[in-house]
C-alpha cells in the first residue's frame, strides 16, 4: 500500500478523534461528569499516535525516507 | 508555527514538488529528509525558565552539605559513611543515602517510589510539606520528579523540577541530576528546541557527573537533533502529548488546535508522498513488516535511568491492582493532610493514574 494512503486513512482515524474531542468538550459544559467521553477519546488518540509512530518507524527502517529516529 | 501557513501557497506547491523530486533524483534513498519544519503541540505546555548562560551552579559544598546533614538527624557515623561513600559512588547518590538512613519517613517515601508503590507520590508529598529544609526539599522534589515522569508525567516533573530550580538550588549534589532530567521531561512533552540546549548545559555545566548520565546526555542530543529531522515522528510526539491532555480531561480550544494541526500536517505529508510516488518507480511502502523493530529510546538502568526497564508492575498497574478502600484511604489522606496546591497536585496524578495505560 503507498504511504500516502496509510497517511489518508491515518487523517481519516485523527479527523474522528478531533469531533470527538469537540463532542466531549461540548458535553462537558452540560454533563461534567461524563468521564467516559474522555476516556474514550484519549484511547483513540492514543491509538493515532501508534500508529503513526509504527508508519514512521518502518518508513525510517526500509527506505530511509525520514530516517529521524 | 502551523503548517498551513509555512507550505499552502500555490506558489510553494512547485517548489515542495522540486525537492521532492531532487530527493529522488538523487539516487540515494538513504536519510532523505522531508523538507519543512513539521507540527509540534502547543496546548498547555509547562511554562519554563529561560536557559541561564551563566552556569548558575556553585561547586559542592560538602562541610556546608554535612552541617546540614547533621542539623536534619544524620549521626556523627552516618556522615563518616557519606565520606567514604562519596569517591565510590559519587556524591549524589552518597549524599541522597545519608538522607535516606539519617531520616526514616524519606527512606519509606523513596522505597515506595522505587517499588512503584502508588502511595509514594503521597509519602513523598508529606515529607515535603514537613520540612523547610531547602536540602530535604531537593531531594524530595527530585525522587517525586522521577516518579512523574516514570508515570508518563512529564509536564508535572517540568513542575516539580521549576520549584526546585527556584528555592532549591545549590543545596545538595543531585543538582546535576535535577538538571539531566529536567531536560529529559522537556523532550518527553515533546519540547525538543528547549531540551536540546538543556542537556548541552547539563554536559558543559557539570563535567564530573556520572558517565552513565553523560552518555546518556550525548544520546540524547542526537536523537533529538534526528527526531527535530523526521516530521512523522514529531507528529507521533505531538500525538503522544494531546493523549496525555485527554487524559487529564483537557479537550479546550488549545487541545482541539492542535489536533486540527495534525490534521494540516498529515494533508501536506500526504501530498509529499503522493509527488514522491508519482515521481518514483514504485510507491514508498511503509507496510511490510521490519524484521528489526525500533528499540526504545529509554536510557540505561541505575540512578540515571528513564523509562520501563524492567517487568516490575508499572504505578498504573498497581494502582489498578488496589482495593477500593485503599485507593479511598490515600485519596482521603490527600484531601485531609495537604496543603491546597499540594493537594490539587496530587488529586490530578491519581486521577490520571487511574486512566494510564496498564500492561
Amino acid at each position: 500500500m503507498p504511504v500516502s494512503a496509510e497517511l489518508k486513512m491515518l487523517r481519516f482515524l485523527q479527523e474522528r478523534v478531533n469531533k470527538k474531542t469537540k463532542a466531549a468538550d461540548a458535553d462537558a459544559e452540560t454533563n461534567p461528569l461524563a468521564q467516559d467521553d474522555y476516556d474514550k477519546v484519549s484511547k483513540k488518540q492514543a491509538r493515532v499516535k501508534e500508529l503513526m509512530r509504527l508508519l514512521a518507524e518502518k518508513l525510517g527502517k526500509e527506505n530511509g525516507v525520514e530516517g529521524g529516529q | 508555527m502551523r503548517l498551513s501557513s509555512l507550505l499552502n501557497t500555490s506558489m510553494q506547491k512547485p517548489l515542495l514538488g522540486l525537492v521532492v523530486l531532487g530527493a529522488f533524483a538523487s539516487g540515494v534513498c538513504a536519510q532523505i529528509k522531508l523538507p519543512g519544519e513539521g507540527t509540534r503541540p502547543e496546548a498547555h505546555l509547562p511554562t519554563i525558565p529561560d536557559v541561564q548562560v551563566q552556569n548558575p551552579f556553585k561547586p559542592f559544598d560538602q562541610p556546608r552539605f554535612e552541617k546540614v546533614a547533621r542539623a536534619l538527624g544524620a549521626t556523627a557515623l552516618q556522615v563518616k559513611t557519606f565520606g567514604e561513600d562519596l569517591e565510590e559512588i559519587g556524591a549524589a547518590r552518597a549524599a541522597d543515602n545519608l538522607l535516606r538512613k539519617a531520616l526514616p519517613k524519606f527512606d519509606a517515601a523513596v522505597l515506595a517510589a522505587q517499588d512503584q508503590d502508588p502511595k509514594a507520590a503521597l509519602l513523598l508529598a508529606q515529607v515535603l510539606v514537613d520540612t523547610k529544609s531547602p536540602l530535604l526539599q531537593a531531594h524530595v522534589r527530585y525522587h517525586m520528579a522521577r516518579l512523574f515522569l516514570t508515570s508518563d508525567d512529564p509536564e508535572r516533573a517540568i513542575e516539580v523540577l521549576n520549584d526546585y530550580i527556584s528555592s532549591n538550588l545549590n543545596h545538595s549534589p543531585l543538582d546535576g541530576e535535577a538538571a539531566y532530567f529536567y531536560a529529559q521531561s522537556l523532550a518527553e512533552v515533546p519540547m525538543i528546541d528547549d531540551a536540546i540546549p538543556r542537556f548541552r548545559a547539563f554536559l558543559a555545566w557539570f563535567p564530573n557527573a556520572s558517565e552513565r548520565l553523560r552518555s546518556a546526555a550525548h544520546q540524547r542530543v542526537l536523537e533529538l537533533e534526528l527526531q527535530k529531522e523526521s516530521r512523522l515522528h514529531m507528529l507521533a510526539d505531538g500525538m503522544k502529548k494531546t493523549t496525555r491532555d485527554l487524559r487529564k480531561n483537557k479537550t479546550d480550544k488549545p487541545v482541539q488546535l492542535d489536533q486540527e494541526g495534525y490534521l494540516e500536517e498529515l494533508d501536506v505529508l500526504i501530498e509529499m508522498f503522493q509527488e514522491m510516488e508519482k515521481q518514483s518507480s514504485g510507491p514508498a511502502s511503509g507496510l511490510n513488516p521490519s524484521g528489526n523493530p525500533a528499540a526504545s529510546s529509554a536510557l540505561p538502568g541505575g540512578e540515571a535511568k528513564v523509562g520501563k526497564l524492567n517487568n516490575k508492575p508499572s504505578l498504573a498497574d498497581r494502582w489498578g491492582d488496589m482495593r477500593d478502600s485503599e485507593r479511598k484511604k490515600i485519596m482521603a489522606d490527600v484531601q485531609n493532610s495537604m496543603p491546597p496546591q499540594y493537594q490539587k497536585m496530587l488529586e490530578a496524578y491519581y486521577k490520571k493514574l487511574g486512566k494510564a495505560d496498564r500492561k
